[in-house]
């Protein structure tokens, strides 16, 4: 196990290598910088004195390769630099937003699994029924609507007029996070409640149930200590694989609902250029990425006895 | 069945207890107690607007200080854009170089200092100091301190100086107060209190305000940057007021629930000419995409008639601005001619015009940021197929870029604030002369660089005026830009507040007449 976090650790130096290199590169492909967008977001026109002054400042009249390197370097001392637009420190920035993030997208995971493993087992014990019928066709509904489609019915629905919750979020509270969470539970439940779904028919189509049953196991002790097990395997590869679309879900419904995390300020770090806060959102998620991966690893023969056979053999 | 049922009324009751149970929403608006709140939701105030907080000698923060009460300028911009009193009572020119300025009396910063001249001295040393615009704009070489009497001298004769002090960077501040996150000690109507940029700002009433007597207790200006959720934050009563409303979301406001507040703005949506092309410098072709584009059409139609056509480089309301040029009308008829007569002429039938071997088709680069620029793209595109011009869109965020290589573009489509201190020099020294950095479509006239040296050293604001309607008219005759729509800028209140009064200036939004019934 020492070996497997050790070797995934060191994966990951040539990976935030890569992606930063490549992140850096493709902001400069799409042209313009801080300077000018600052500039143009304002509406006002001044000379060019001034913004030539503005990217001497910033660094951005250095070529590409320097500026990268001296990014990097910075990196490797632990400083992630000043953010363009607002002068702050990118890290502290990075950090003051995160708890905002990591709380949405552990609640979003937790609301998802309550409800699609729930609904997902149920409706595969009850295959072809009407309430079968009736999941998946909401699962259908909620996979066909894009996040910030979901979260204006919601907005309508429940602030608009119930009058129940509140459209912005004021800092880290229950109530302002319950539609930021619903927004992407429905989302990601709908996608899992069908796999949920056929891991366990999957399951329950094997000879071992069939077997247990003719044993007179019940129904129940079946599905609680051998289907649910044996399909964690798959809802588990799945939850993990979900962690990147989930944070690229977390960042619109960060901007729409105005939750104060990382999501946003991504968002408003690439329409301004801050080249800093783009690597330092890019940073984490190849770190996110590579930790939820290997947490995932290593669940595995915690879930599966013939994984820690073979490990063995 | 029944289980699902019964999840999701459990489901139901969870929300509702949370919403009961929660410390509660904050009020909207003070009907139901003494204290008078009020919020407004701005798409503005973050730091992506070079707004990163209220300090006016911070970027454009001056606009954030302005805009909320926080700080008051030297002068006033009046509706049509003309400099009057403010904080300095009257001012006079000693000579050429010097100003003579005279303060009110009476007028204390947030600190509790007086607004003395001296205060007001060290304001905009520090401005000059600190700011990447002020110092080219205001020129000022010495000031002298007296009582409430200050005596500015510029480093060359500086005729728009005043129209500059009201620029929203010119907010006077007790710099000895300091600047801790970003808070300053103004003299405006209200007092920041509690400042992060990007999400929200807290002001209480300044109850020793110099020019009438506020009414909100506590302000909150909400910083909302999806224009949905603006619109839905209005609608479900979070927030009072909004500015910014994205176009299509006015009809939801449209009744007698909500007020409107509208004005023209001189940010104009216009066009730049491409000397440098071998089509567009052909004065025909510049005369005929002139004639060639509807301008009221653009602004009936796409904009749903929340702009204004433009004639010159003002609008309306500007004394300068307006009626006050000539220009083109929309007439294909009459641009097909202008276009046969050139020998632009239609030989392989395509509907596109030709001449010489040079198909008359144009390379029109804009970009996305204002939402306004690409329905333009679209509009011209339209109109002038019609008359035989062939238009191929460039929509690109890295336009800045683009327009710097003469090849990739002919005509060249923006957005800008044309006054942004009501005066019209600004203008032409920043886009059209020879030597202005923006003149990327390098447009030349001898009779512009002629009545730009009068306007340079002309302080009567009547002849300054005439100079720049010469000026404009100078621009338009040669077609060098096709000004197309004015901004109309629109606030958006709830019936109950007052006061809540768009300016054309776009700088005072918060004032001492702000109120909620």
């Amino acid at each position: 196990m020492k070996k497997l976090i050790l070797q995934r650790l060191l994966q990951l130096i040539p990976i935030l290598i890569g992606i930063t290199f490549l992140s850096f590169g493709m902001m400069r492909l799409a042209g313009s910088d801080a300077v000018t967008e600052r500039y143009s977001a304002t509406g006002a026109v001044v000379s060019q004195e001034v913004i030539d002054a503005a990217r001497e400042e910033l660094g951005l009249d250095k070529p590409f390769l320097t500026q990268y390197g001296l990014w990097l370097f910075g990196l490797l001392r632990g400083d992630m630099g000043t953010s363009y637009i607002s002068g702050r420190d990118v890290f502290d920035t990075f950090v003051s937003k995160l708890p905002a993030t990591l709380l949405l997208c552990a609640g979003s995971i937790l609301l998802t699994v309550a409800i699609s493993i729930s609904l997902g087992i149920f409706a595969a014990t009850h295959q072809n029924s009407v309430s079968d019928s009736l999941l998946q066709f909401l699962s259908f509904i909620g996979n066909s609507m894009p996040n910030f489609f979901v979260a204006l019915l919601l907005m309508q629905l429940f602030s608009i007029k119930l009058r129940l919750l509140p459209v912005l979020s004021e800092g880290l509270s229950l109530r302002g996070a319950v539609l930021p969470l619903l927004t992407l539970s429905i989302s990601m439940s709908s996608k899992y409640l069908r796999q949920v779904r056929a891991a366990v028919l999957e399951e329950l189509n094997k000879d071992y149930v069939t077997g247990a049953r003719a044993r007179g196991v019940s129904d129940a002790i079946i599905l609680r200590k051998n289907v649910l097990k044996a399909s964690m395997l798959t809802i588990l590869t799945l939850l993990a694989l979900s962690i990147g679309s989930l944070l690229g879900g977390t960042a619109i419904i960060e901007s729409i609902f105005m939750w104060d995390g990382v999501g946003k300020l991504a968002v408003d770090a690439i329409t301004m250029r801050d080249y800093p806060l783009i690597q330092a959102y890019v940073v984490w998620m190849a770190v996110i990425y590579v930790i939820v991966n290997l947490i995932t690893d290593l669940l595995y023969p915690m879930l599966d006895p013939r994984l820690r056979f073979e490990e063995v053999e | 069945m029944k289980k699902i049922c019964l999840a999701l009324l459990l489901f139901v009751f969870t929300l509702g207890e949370l919403s009961g149970c929660a410390s509660g929403r904050p009020p909207a608006s003070g009907d139901k107690t003494s204290q008078k709140t009020l919020t407004i939701g701005d798409t503005t105030f973050n730091p992506e607007n070079a707004e990163p907080d209220v300090n006016p000698h911070n970027d454009y923060a001056g606009w954030a200080c302005i805009r909320y009460g926080v700080g008051e300028t030297l002068v006033h911009y009046s509706d049509t854009m003309e400099v009057e009193p403010w904080l300095a009572k009257e001012w006079e020119n000693v000579d050429e170089k010097t100003w003579k300025i005279t303060l009110q009396d009476g007028v204390r910063f947030h600190s509790g200092r007086t607004m003395d001249a001296e205060a007001v001295k060290q304001c905009l040393e520090h401005l000059i100091e600190v700011h990447d615009r002020a110092p080219n704009d205001l020129m000022i070489d010495t000031m002298e301190a007296n009582g409430q009497t200050l005596l500015i001298t510029t480093k060359e004769p500086r005729p728009a100086l005043l129209n500059y002090l009201g620029d929203p960077y010119g907010c006077i501040i007790d710099v000895d107060a300091g600047f801790d996150d970003g808070i300053v000690a103004g003299t405006g109507p209200y007092i920041a209190l509690e400042c992060e940029s990007g999400d929200h700002l807290k002001l209480t009433k300044n109850t020793d305000y110099w020019n009438g007597t506020p009414q909100i207790d506590s302000l909150i200006i909400r910083t909302i940057t999806d224009g949905d959720t603006l619109s839905a934050a209005l609608q479900a009563g979070e927030i009072d007021a909004a500015y910014g409303m994205a176009y299509e979301s006015y009809p939801l406001f449209e009744n007698e629930d909500y007020v409107f507040s509208k004005i023209a703005t001189s940010r104009a949506f216009f066009c730049w000419m491409n000397y440098e092309s071998p089509v567009v410098s052909d004065p025909a072709v510049r005369k005929a995409i002139a004639m060639g584009i509807d301008k009221q059409s653009f602004v009936d139609t796409l904009l749903d008639g929340n702009g204004y056509p433009g004639k010159g480089a003002f609008p309306d309301s500007f004394s300068f601005g307006g009626d006050q040029v000539e220009t083109e009308e929309y007439d294909p008829q009459g641009a097909m001619q202008v276009l046969e007569e050139a020998g632009w002429t239609d030989e392989d039938g395509d509907g596109i015009r030709e001449k010489e071997g040079q198909t008359l088709s144009l390379k029109w680069l804009t970009y996305p940021s204002r939402q306004e620029l690409p329905l333009l793209a679209e509009a011209a595109a339209a109109t002038l197929k019609e008359i035989g011009m062939d238009v191929d869109i460039q929509v690109s965020a890295d336009h800045n870029t683009i327009v710097e290589d003469p090849k990739a573009w002919d005509v060249y489509a923006s957005a800008q604030v044309n006054a942004p201190t009501g005066d019209p020099e600004y203008f032409f020294s920043v886009c059209c002369l020879d030597s202005s950095s923006k003149n990327k479509g390098h447009f030349h006239s001898d009779k512009l660089e002629t009545l730009e040296k009068k306007m340079a050293v002309e302080f009567n604001p009547a002849k300054r005026s005439d100079l720049a309607v010469q000026m404009q008219q100078a621009i338009l005759d040669d077609h060098g830009y096709v000004f197309c729509s004015f901004l109309q800028m629109s606030q958006i209140a709830k019936a109950n507040v007052k006061g809540y009064t768009a300016h054309a200036s776009d700088y005072y939004q918060v004032t001492a007449d702000l109120d909620i019934e």
